[in-house]
């Protein structure tokens, strides 16, 4: 049964209105004034395009945005189909805007979304992210098709990424859950999704909402609890994601802090689970898959090297809780090497973040202090990535990512060693 | 009869077939005598006007609408004193008599054009449209895509190409030549001096051709429009001409002129919309082909319809809603024909009496004269195993016994197989059953009629839509001359609730038109109506 507590009566008036529904798309905003408008537009677009014989809402639940978000939702439309379509749509088409209550943050956000997917007994639901430069309509058939008509409970987005883009999700978060879940889902944090509406409900019916929600990465719990409790899961083919500029580095720590963290966090939940399964499934893939040129992240392998040598000295005594001997000697020896070759071999990286994960398992040190020691580790890691592969063509990246993954799949009794030892042992 | 130029505006018109009526001879098919005798029928349902499908001398070959004498009765349907007869006799029980004119073509067994074709020289030669080459007019459409390959058809006689935009057996007449255009007047005259009310103009879009055009809704056709009814105002000002144009409505605005062409259009794109709505439970359809109506002369009126003797069109909607209204209402291919769908409305309708009585509920109360197709009324089925559209056309039934009350005759001898299958079945469905309950669809129809008369609002007043929340639920307030009427139609099969804006009919108290109960009186707040599944409600607006 939805909870329905914390969904205004406003909100509640306007859902009743729309009434039972399909598709539901929902695109959580908080300050978005400057992206909000093409999202809105590519979803009405996509929802006339792909399902104008559907029954289909957009919603927006807002954190309280003060740079008129809400308003640029409402009337963002496009005023004449004929040009983007061959016709009008067949229904009307509904636009719901509520501010939620609670905390604003995505938590909180997909929570109402998942109440009113429960209310409105939608059979489809999409999520897309706000700030998504490079949406299309074609976004909202991608993610919903599998779930509303293909029988797939969870629609993760395969992106073709700039390159040097995404590293944190593709060098630590795919792999992990690839050797620990065993699937091989190549983008686990991913703000664009589908999912049905079974899982929507399933996942609302979780304890996990009455939890401290601020520090918890909800993506990447949905990824694994729909492996976890044996829903299908597909990707699919998005094209290019161009994101406002992102830059290197910055809120890293608070980055690592959230996403990596919900990992670790996803694996003591599930702990009865991804002991027991080895090796990995490629993930069914919907969409036709295609390479665009995009401008590559321009990244500065020195700052991002200077950066982790001058904050690594510190936290040695850190790592010292954290790492075994051996491993802790790799990472000292690695540091030493000079710029041009610099590298941080893929076994030292698996078994680095194996043993933070265990030791983030037995609460070795602060939880939080423990993922802030895994940021210059990661520079580190990022700048070896960036220095082995500068001249090398994205498409090698596809074959070196599967030699991760394959690493992290062959390390995961090490793992499972480390996460089951006593706390405190074998450092 | 009483003179009422604008009679047409009031009236509840019921289409009818002649031929399917009612059988006095026992040929097994109508005429007029047996329409004569059911009158009383039609004036008990509360009808005030019956609009005859062609009953003139044809071929038959598209069922009277290839004619071969304007002037005639077919025999088959008796004579033209008992065509004289059954019009007095509907005249007298003030129900107004609506029959066919087919402007656009002819039988090709029509004097004119046998004469036509036997010569190139001969005097009525110029009355029909020939060419040397198929190539002239390419970018007309076609019209009867089933069965037409092209708009020209070879002729062996006079070793030409002649013009049709129908049925290669109907040749178009020739407008272009005033002779043509005089000698259609005088077969109009002849008609209204015998006392006929209206004419229907069949395809008048297609009068007219000209090379790089469509062939329709051209400024020539309009020309032969308002000289016809220059010649009808001079004449005979009670009179009333209704256009057949199916077209978008900004294209038919233009066969009302300035007041100077036709009394009354149909409404062709409000149809298919009213099925659509109900359809997909939400009042898009019809609130944006009602926002596409443009606004007409006061004098002149649409004419609104559920359904007809043709196949449910679907010209005039987009691909996405053809495919739609094909998928929803068409499982069976056979259902399929030209551009539309062959079924009558019960059987669209899956027998739902509630959304038969909605959809009655919208074509009594939306802006335009009802038109009620025979049979409706009591929710006869259809048969589409019959041939072209004679499945919805087949015998009216009017008992449970012998041919369903309709003949005498033997079984065999019916012009039309009567439908008799257990759903609609004559045995199930008639008018005697019907009669004879107070709960009947026929007994419900007759209420909805009578309370649709009871006042104008419906026939003259504006119409101003509301927009609730609720996609599913349809409302528009009606008024005229001070009276006001709320119409609010719940379109979805499920249960709904709508909050209105009708602060602007603040202190007003609604009455429940039906059962004549008040409802608490408007006030600042949004008034909120719950509506049970396909229910609608008709409040009058009254300041108590």
């Amino acid at each position: 049964m939805a909870e329905t507590a914390q969904l205004s009566d406003e909100f509640i008036r306007q859902l009743s209105a729309v009434g039972e529904v399909d598709v539901l798309v929902g695109i959580p905003t908080f300050n978005n004034k400057d992206t909000i408008e093409r999202v809105v537009r590519a979803v009405q677009i996509g929802l006339t395009k792909y399902f104008h014989r559907d029954r289909c809402v957009l919603i927006n639940p807002d954190g309280g945005s003060t740079d008129g978000t809400p308003d640029i939702f409402k009337n963002a439309s496009v005023s004449d189909f004929e040009i983007m379509l061959t016709s009008n749509p067949l229904r009307t088409f509904h636009r719901v805007s509520a501010p939620y209550h609670g905390i604003p943050g995505k938590e909180t956000a997909l929570r109402t979304l998942f109440v009113a997917a429960d209310l409105l007994r939608a059979k489809a639901c999409a999520i897309l992210s706000p700030t998504s430069l490079s949406v299309t309509p074609e976004w909202v058939e991608s993610l919903v098709r599998p779930a509303y008509r293909e029988n797939f409970d969870f629609v993760t987005p395969l992106y073709q990424r700039q390159k040097f883009d995404g590293l944190l999700v593709k060098g630590l978060l795919s792999p992990v859950v690839r050797a620990a879940y065993g699937a091989r889902v190549r983008e686990p944090v991913a703000s664009d999704l589908g999912l049905s509406g079974k899982l929507a409900r399933h996942l609302l019916d979780k304890k996990i909402w009455d939890e401290d929600m601020t520090t918890f990465g909800l993506e990447i719990w949905m990824t694994t609890t729909a492996i976890v409790d044996g829903f299908k899961i597909a990707e699919s083919f998005l094209g290019p994601r161009i994101q406002p500029t992102p830059q290197f580095g910055q809120d890293l720590p608070g980055t690592i802090r959230q996403v990596v963290g919900a990992l670790f966090k996803c694996l003591e939940m599930h702990e009865s689970y991804w002991p027991a399964h080895t090796g990995s499934q490629a993930l069914p893939t919907f969409g036709f898959q295609y390479d665009v040129a995009l401008e590559p992240l321009k990244l500065s392998t020195k700052s991002i090297l200077d950066n982790f040598r001058s904050n690594i000295d510190q936290l040695v005594p850190v790592l010292e809780s954290i790492l075994t001997p051996a491993t802790l000697a790799d990472v000292q020896k690695m540091i030493a090497l000079p710029d041009r070759q610099f590298r941080c071999p893929d076994e030292l990286w698996v078994k680095t973040i194996y043993e933070f994960a265990a030791a983030y398992h037995h609460s070795a040190i602060n939880r939080d202090h423990l993922l802030q020691a895994l940021t210059p580790l990661y520079r580190a890691r990022v700048s070896s990535f960036i220095l082995e592969n500068a001249k090398a063509p994205v498409s090698r990246f596809d074959q070196r990512f599967e030699e991760l993954g394959q690493e992290f799949e062959r390390q995961k009794s090490y793992l499972i060693d480390r996460w089951n030892a006593k706390a405190g042992g074998d450092r | 009869m009483q003179s009422d130029p604008l009679w047409y505006k009031d009236a509840v018109i019921y289409e009818l077939h002649v031929r399917a009526f009612y059988d006095s001879d026992g040929d097994g098919a109508g005429e007029f005598k047996g329409l004569t005798y059911k009158l009383d029928y039609l004036k008990d349902l509360g009808v005030s006007a019956v609009w005859l499908l062609p009953f003139y001398p044809s071929p038959w070959r598209d069922d009277g609408y290839d004619i071969s004498d304007y002037t005639g009765v077919h025999p088959a349907y008796g004579t033209i004193d008992d065509f004289k007869s059954f019009l007095d006799e509907a005249h007298r029980r003030d129900i107004r008599v609506v029959t066919e004119l087919v402007l656009n073509h002819t039988s090709d067994q029509h004097p004119w054009f046998q004469q036509a074709r036997s010569s190139r020289d001969n005097p009525r030669r110029d009355w029909y449209v020939w060419s040397e080459s198929p190539d002239r007019y390419k970018d007309a459409r076609i019209i009867f895509t089933d069965t037409e390959q092209s708009n020209w058809a070879w002729d062996m006689s006079s070793k030409s190409y002649y013009w049709h935009r129908f049925f290669s057996h109907q040749p178009d007449l020739n407008y272009d030549n005033p002779a043509v255009r005089e000698e259609m007047w005088n077969v109009m005259r002849f008609w209204l001096e015998m006392g006929v009310d209206g004419l229907r103009l069949d395809a008048v879009p297609y009068l007219v051709e000209r090379d790089g055009t469509s062939c329709e809704n051209l400024p020539e056709t309009h020309d032969v429009l308002k000289f016809l009814r220059h010649r009808l105002d001079e004449n005979f000002p009670d009179k009333m001409f209704l256009a057949e144009a199916n077209q978008w409505p900004q294209d038919v605005r233009a066969y009302f002129g300035s007041a100077d062409e036709c009394h009354m259009a149909f409404h062709f794109p409000l149809m298919p919309r009213m099925f659509m709505a109900i359809k997909l439970e939400d009042r898009k359809p019809l609130v944006d082909v009602l926002q596409r109506t443009p606004a007409i002369p006061p004098a002149c009126q649409w004419g609104i319809f559920l359904r007809n003797h043709d196949e449910l069109t679907l010209e005039m909607v987009t691909m996405d809603e053809r495919d739609y209204m094909y998928d929803e209402f068409a499982k069976d291919a056979r259902a399929k024909l030209n551009i539309g769908i062959r079924r009558r409305l019960a059987p669209l309708m899956e027998s739902d009496r509630r959304r038969i009585e909605l959809l009655n509920g919208l074509l009594m109360s939306l802006p335009g004269t009802p038109i009620i197709y025979y049979g409706d009324e009591i929710g006869m089925g259809d048969n589409i195993y019959l041939g072209d559209r004679n499945g919805v056309r087949t015998p009216m039934q009017w008992n449970g016994g012998w041919n369903a009350g309709f003949s005498g005759a033997d079984p065999e001898r019916l012009y039309s197989a009567l439908i008799s299958n257990p759903l609609y079945g004559y045995q199930v469905v008639n008018v005697e059953s019907q009669r004879r309950s107070e709960h009947s669809l026929l007994s419900w129809m007759k209420q909805l009629i009578r309370v649709r008369k009871s006042t104008r609002v419906f026939s003259r007043g504006t119409m101003e839509m509301l927009h609730p929340l609720n996609h599913r639920v349809l409302a528009y307030v009606r008024e005229f001359e001070g009276e006001k009427i709320l119409i609010v139609s719940n379109l979805s099969s499920q249960a709904q609730a709508a909050e209105l804006d009708l602060r602007r009919w603040k202190g007003t108290v609604p009455i429940e038109m039906f059962g004549g109960s008040p409802f608490p009186r408007i006030g600042d707040l949004p008034y909120l109506l719950t509506l049970g599944p396909y229910h609608f409600y008709w409040f009058r607006l009254r300041q108590l």
